[in-house]
C-alpha cells in the first residue's frame, strides 16, 4: 500500500496508483478532518488527486519535489 | 523494416483497393447487404492488423470507418454518398499514412490532428455522442490565433514571467487544454502523469470539469479533471507527445505580450497618477534608463503583493526584453491609473506586438544555432550561384539552391515564401542564368556580406524585377495547394504504386518456359558460328556470332537467375504452421513438447517448399505420436519431461536441408523387424540378417506400421512411405537415423530450385541421352578384361568395392553391344542407386550442360524410364534418363 492511514493522518508514499483512489475516497468519506502528508510521494494517479480535490483534503506537508509540489498546491489550495 | 510490417503495407493497400472498390459498387447497389458485409470485413480486418503495430492514427480512423460500417450494416445508418465520401477520404488517408509508414518507418505526429479530424467526421455520421468534436481538433493548418486569449491571468506571475523570457528566446508557446475521456483511467490512463511529462512544461493546473459533487457521491474513477498547460514546446513535439488522444486536447499560440499582466493587492484604488504622468513623460523621452531606475526605486518602496508591484516588475522586464516597444511599456504604465487589466487584444494595444511580432515569429523555433546554421546554410548557396554557368547541365546547380532554400524556409517556417522562390528559381532556369536567384537570396536573407561588383548587381535585378513581380496569382495557388489536406488524393493524382505485386503463378511459371525456349534458342548460337566457319568458311563471321553469344548467353543467365528469385519462398511458408499443430497434437496426447523451428528464412523454389508440406507434417505427427513419451514415462527414464522438437533448415550449396529431430525414444530395430515380417514384408531370413540401420528404414517401405492401434493421427501404414515418395518426386532425398532411447533425426535433403537441371549427356548406340547429374558418382573407363562375370551379371572392382555393372543398350532394350575405345576400354558411368552405386556401360561421354527438363506428356507419360526432354542448342531433343526406373 503506498497510502498509510493513521489515525486521522494518511501517508502518501511513492507512487499511489490508480487502486488506491477508493480507499482514500472511503477513509476521507469516514473522516473529513482526515489530513494528508505528501512529503514522501513522487506521483499520484489523477484518480487520487481527483477524490483529494472533491474532499478538499487538508494538506499536512507537501511533497518535496517542487514541480510536483506546484501541481498540487495549485489544484489543491485553489478556491473551490 | 520487419517481414510483418512489409506483409502489413502490402495487405493494406490490398484492402483499402478492395474498400475503394466495394464503395464504388455500393454506390450503384446501395440495398445490397453482401457487399455491405464484405466492405465491413475489409475495414475490420484492417483496423485489426493496423492494432498489431504501434499506428495510432490509422486505427483510430479505421476504428471509426469500422463502427460506422457496422452502424450502417445493421441498418443504423442508412448509406450515402456523403458516407462514402466520408470512408473514401479515409482510406485516402490510410493509404498516405502507409506510404509515410513505408518511407519513414513511422508516421508522422503532424497525422493526428488530421486522424482525429477523419475519425471524428466519420463517427459523426454515426450520430453518436463524440467526445471532442471535430470542431474542437482543428487542423493544425487552419488553426487561427484565437480572438479569446486563454485564461492566462489564472498563472502565478513567475510562470508567465518564465514563460515571457522564453519567449524572446525564440521559443513557441502553446496554451494546451487536456480533457481526457471521462473512462481513460479504466484503460489505464493517468492523466495526471500524461499533463506532468508535458514536453516543454512551464506550468500546469488542475481544474474540476464539473462542480464537484457531494463526497459521498463522488465516483472515483470517472475522470472529471481538466488540465491546463502552457509549453514551450513546438507543436510538433505536442502533438507526438499527445498523438494517442489529439482529440482531448485543444492547443492554441498567443503572443507573448499576452502574458504580460499585472495582479495583486489593488491597496485602496488607482493613486498613482504621479508616477504615471512622470513614467510617461520619460518614457517619451525614450530615456529607458531612467524609466527602469524610477520603476525600480518604486517597487523597493512598495508591498511585493500589491498590483502595482506587479505591474512595475512587468514594466522591468518589458524594458529588459523589448527596450524598443515603447507602446507596450506605456500599456502597463497606463494601466496603474485604474488598475484594470490590460486588454492585449484591443487594436491599439496590440498592433506593437503585431509589430515586433514578425522578428518573433520568423524566428520561432530556431535556436542560435540553428540561425548559424541557417547563415551558413544561404552563405553557401550563394557561393553556388556566384559560379558561372556555362553549359546547360549546370543548371542543376540552380535547381539545388532552390530546393535547399526551400528546405530552409521551410523549417523556418517561413512556407509563405516559397511560391516567390520557386517563381524566381523558373526565372532563373528560363534564362539560363543564376541572377534571378540570387536577388531572391539578397531580397530574402539580406545581401551579400561581400559586395558585389554594382555593375553585375544592377544589370541582374533589372532582369530579376519581372521574375519576382510575376508570383503573386502563383502564389496564391500554389498556397492553397500546400494548405489542403495532403491526403486528398483522388484518382487523377499522380498514384505511386505499391512496391510488391501479386502475380499469378502461372504467369510467372510462362515466363520460365520462355526464358527455357531463350535458353535454347541461345544454344543454337554456337552450332551457327560453328556452320558459318565450316560449312561457309567465314571466320569473320563466326567470331563475331561467338562474341554476340557471349552477350545473349550473359543476359539469359541473369534473367534465369532473377526469375528463379521470383519463384523463391522462405521455409517459414510451410514451418508456420508446426507451432499450433504441434501444441494441439501435443496437447491432446496429454504430451509436453516444445518446438524449436530453426533457419526459418532459407529460401527454395516454390515447388520444392509446397511439395515439403504434406511430408512435414507427416513426420511431425509421426514423431508426436511414436517419438516422444509421456511425461512421467520420461522423468522415469531421466529425461527432462518437456520433450524437444527441432525442425532446422539449412542450405547446403544447391540443395536445402531440413532436418527433424526429437529426443523421444527413438526406433527400436528388434520392433521394427518383428513388425516388418509380421506384416510379411520382409521374410525370415532379411530378419536375421538386416542391420539396426536397415532395419530402421523399414518403416519407409509401403504399407508398414508401428503403431498398435490406428489413430486419427497415424498407424494406417501410409505416413514414412508416402513422405518418401513425396520427397522423391522432388529429387529430393530421404534419410532416417535412429537411437533406440534417445531420439530419433530425420534429413531430408531438397534441390534449391526444380527449373534448370544439370545432366550429363552420354552417349549409347548412336543416340544421346541426359542423366541428371546428382546421381552420376563417376565416370571411369574400365578395361574389357577387368569386368568379371558373376553368374549372369557384370561386376568389376573399382577402389577395392564390387560394382555390379549394368549395359545400358540392355536396359534400354536395344541389342547392339557397348563400344570400347581404342584401348579396349569401356566408358563406365558410375550412378548412385539408393545407398548403392551401379556402373552403366555405354559408348562414350560427352559434356554436361544445364536444362529445363519437361516431364513427358500424353502417351509417352507412361514411360517411366525417362523422367523428361529437353531440347538442344541444335533442335535435337536430349532423353533424361530416370536411373532408378531403369534398373
Amino acid at each position: 500500500m503506498a497510502i498509510e492511514y493513521r489515525k486521522n493522518l494518511a501517508l502518501f508514499r511513492d507512487v499511489v496508483l490508480v487502486e488506491e483512489a477508493e480507499p482514500l475516497l472511503e477513509w476521507l468519506q469516514k473522516k473529513p478532518a482526515g489530513r494528508v502528508d505528501l512529503a514522501d510521494c513522487t506521483h499520484l494517479h489523477a484518480a487520487n488527486l481527483q477524490v483529494l480535490m472533491a474532499a478538499r483534503a487538508s494538506v499536512k506537508a507537501w511533497p518535496k519535489e517542487p514541480c510536483f509540489a506546484d501541481w498540487l498546491r495549485a489544484a489543491l489550495l485553489r478556491p473551490h | 523494416m520487419t517481414p510483418l510490417l512489409e506483409q502489413f503495407l502490402s495487405e493494406a493497400r490490398d484492402f483499402l483497393q478492395g474498400i475503394g472498390e466495394k464503395l464504388m459498387q455500393l454506390e450503384k447497389a446501395p440495398a445490397d447487404a453482401e457487399l455491405m458485409t464484405e466492405l465491413f470485413r475489409f475495414v475490420h480486418t484492417l483496423k485489426g492488423n493496423s492494432g498489431l503495430f504501434d499506428f495510432p492514427e490509422m486505427t483510430r480512423v479505421l476504428h471509426a470507418g469500422e463502427d460506422l460500417m457496422d452502424a450502417v450494416r445493421q441498418g443504423r445508418v442508412a448509406y450515402s454518398r456523403e458516407l462514402a465520401d466520408r470512408l473514401l477520404d479515409a482510406m485516402d488517408f490510410v493509404g498516405m499514412l502507409c506510404d509515410e509508414i513505408e518511407q519513414t518507418g513511422a508516421i508522422g505526429s503532424a497525422c493526428a490532428a488530421d486522424s482525429a479530424r477523419l475519425g471524428a467526421a466519420l463517427r459523426q455520421l454515426i450520430g453518436t455522442v463524440v467526445t471532442g468534436t471535430p470542431q474542437a481538433v482543428p487542423s493544425p493548418a487552419a488553426q487561427p490565433i484565437p480572438a479569446a486569449l486563454p485564461p492566462l491571468e489564472s498563472l502565478p506571475e513567475a510562470a508567465r514571467m518564465a514563460a515571457f523570457r522564453l519567449a524572446h528566446a525564440g521559443k513557441p508557446l502553446h496554451w494546451l487544454t487536456y480533457t481526457p475521456d471521462e473512462g481513460c483511467f479504466f484503460s489505464g490512463d493517468d492523466p495526471f502523469f500524461q499533463a506532468r511529462q508535458t514536453p516543454g512544461i512551464v506550468w500546469g493546473g488542475v481544474v474540476a470539469r464539473e462542480a464537484w459533487p457531494k463526497l459521498l457521491e463522488l465516483d472515483a474513477y470517472r475522470c472529471i479533471l481538466d488540465f491546463h498547460l502552457l509549453s514551450s514546446a513546438s507543436r510538433a513535439d505536442l502533438d507526438e507527445y499527445y498523438r494517442y488522444m489529439p482529440e482531448q486536447i485543444v492547443c492554441v499560440t498567443f503572443p507573448a505580450l499576452a502574458l504580460v499582466q499585472p495582479q495583486g493587492d489593488p491597496n485602496g484604488g488607482p493613486v498613482y497618477e504621479d508616477f504615471v504622468v512622470e513614467a510617461l513623460d520619460t518614457l517619451g523621452r525614450g530615456d529607458s534608463g531612467s524609466l527602469a531606475h524610477a520603476a525600480r526605486t518604486m517597487l523597493e518602496l512598495s508591498n511585493p503583493d500589491l498590483w502595482l508591484s506587479s505591474a512595475l516588475r512587468w514594466l522591468l522586464l518589458l524594458i529588459e526584453l523589448e527596450p524598443d516597444n515603447r507602446t507596450a511599456q506605456g500599456i502597463v504604465i497606463e494601466s496603474l491609473r485604474n488598475l484594470d487589466a490590460i486588454d492585449w487584444n484591443a487594436a491599439t494595444s496590440l498592433a506593437p506586438s503585431v509589430e515586433g511580432a514578425p522578428e518573433v515569429i520568423a524566428d520561432i523555433g530556431l535556436s542560435p544555432e540553428e540561425q548559424a546554421a541557417l547563415a551558413a546554410l544561404v552563405a553557401t548557396q550563394r557561393a553556388i550561384l556566384d559560379m558561372p554557368i556555362e553549359t546547360a547541365w549546370q543548371m542543376g546547380r540552380v535547381r539545388a539552391v532552390a530546393s535547399t532554400l526551400a528546405g530552409c524556409l521551410r523549417s523556418s517556417r517561413r512556407e509563405g515564401e516559397i511560391p516567390g522562390l520557386e517563381a524566381a528559381t523558373a526565372a532563373a532556369l528560363e534564362d539560363a542564368m543564376a541572377a534571378p536567384l540570387m536577388d531572391w537570396l539578397d531580397h530574402h536573407f539580406g545581401t551579400a556580406p561581400v559586395a558585389e561588383t554594382s555593375a553585375a548587381t544592377t544589370s541582374t535585378a533589372a532582369e530579376a524585377a519581372p521574375a519576382t513581380m510575376l508570383p503573386p496569382e502563383d502564389t496564391k495557388s500554389a498556397g492553397e495547394g500546400e494548405g489542403e489536406v495532403k491526403f486528398g488524393r483522388r484518382a487523377e493524382d499522380a498514384f505511386s504504386g505499391p512496391k510488391s505485386l501479386k502475380v499469378d503463378q502461372a504467369k510467372i511459371d510462362l515466363l520460365m518456359n520462355l526464358i527455357g525456349e531463350i535458353v535454347v534458342a541461345k544454344n543454337a548460337l554456337p552450332y551457327l558460328a560453328g556452320r558459318a566457319e565450316t560449312v561457309f568458311g567465314v571466320r569473320e563471321l563466326s567470331r563475331e556470332i561467338k562474341a554476340q553469344y557471349a552477350v545473349i548467353n550473359r543476359i539469359a543467365e541473369e534473367m534465369q537467375d532473377a526469375i528463379m528469385q521470383v519463384r523463391m519462398m522462405p521455409v517459414s511458408f510451410v514451418f508456420q504452421r508446426f507451432p499450433r499443430l504441434v501444441r494441439d497434437i501435443s496437447r491432446k496426447l496429454g504430451k509436453e513438447v516444445n518446438l524449436v523451428l530453426e533457419g526459418e528464412e532459407t529460401e527454395a523454389d516454390k515447388n520444392i517448399i509446397e511439395s515439403l508440406g504434406d511430408p512435414l507434417v507427416h513426420i511431425v505427427r509421426n514423431s508426436l505420436d511414436h517419438g516422444f513419451e509421456l511425461p512421467e514415462v520420461r522423468r522415469a527414464a531421466g529425461k527432462p519431461a518437456e520433450g524437444s522438437l527441432t525442425i532446422r533448415a539449412t542450405q547446403e550449396s544447391d540443395r536445402v536441408v531440413i532436418e527433424i529431430q526429437d529426443d523421444g525414444k527413438g526406433i527400436d530395430p528388434e520392433v521394427v523387424k518383428r513388425k516388418a515380417y509380421e506384416k510379411g514384408l520382409i521374410d525370415e531370413t532379411a530378419l536375421e540378417r538386416l542391420s539396426n540401420q536397415d532395419a530402421v528404414n523399414l518403416v519407409f517401405v509401403a504399407g508398414f506400421s508401428m503403431a498398435e492401434v490406428v489413430s486419427d493421427l497415424s498407424g494406417r501404414g501410409v505416413g514414412m512411405d508416402v513422405v518418401r515418395t513425396a520427397i522423391e518426386k522432388v529429387n529430393g532425398a530421404i534419410a532416417l537415423d535412429s537411437e533406440k532411447g534417445r531420439g530419433t533425426r530425420i534429413r531430408l535433403s531438397l534441390p534449391l530450385s526444380m527449373a534448370v537441371t544439370n545432366v550429363m549427356i552420354i552417349e549409347s548406340d548412336g543416340q544421346i541421352f541426359g542423366l541428371p547429374m546428382d546421381s552420376v558418382v563417376e565416370t571411369v573407363r574400365v578395361a574389357r578384361a577387368d569386368i568379371r562375370t558373376i553368374k549372369r551379371s557384370m561386376a568389376t572392382v573399382l577402389r577395392g568395392r564390387i560394382v555390379p555393372l549394368k549395359s545400358l543398350n540392355k536396359l534400354l532394350g536395344l541389342a547392339t553391344p557397348p563400344i570400347a575405345n581404342d584401348q579396349d576400354e569401356l566408358a563406365v558411368l558410375v550412378v548412385r542407386l539408393g545407398e548403392e552405386s551401379v556402373g552403366l556401360l555405354v559408348d562414350d561421354f560427352r559434356e554436361t550442360v544445364d536444362i529445363i527438363l519437361k516431364p513427358m506428356t500424353g502417351v509417352l507419360a507412361g514411360l517411366g524410364c525417362y523422367s523428361g526432354s529437353a531440347l538442344m542448342g541444335d533442335g535435337s531433343v536430349l532423353m533424361v534418363l530416370n536411373v532408378k526406373e531403369l534398373m
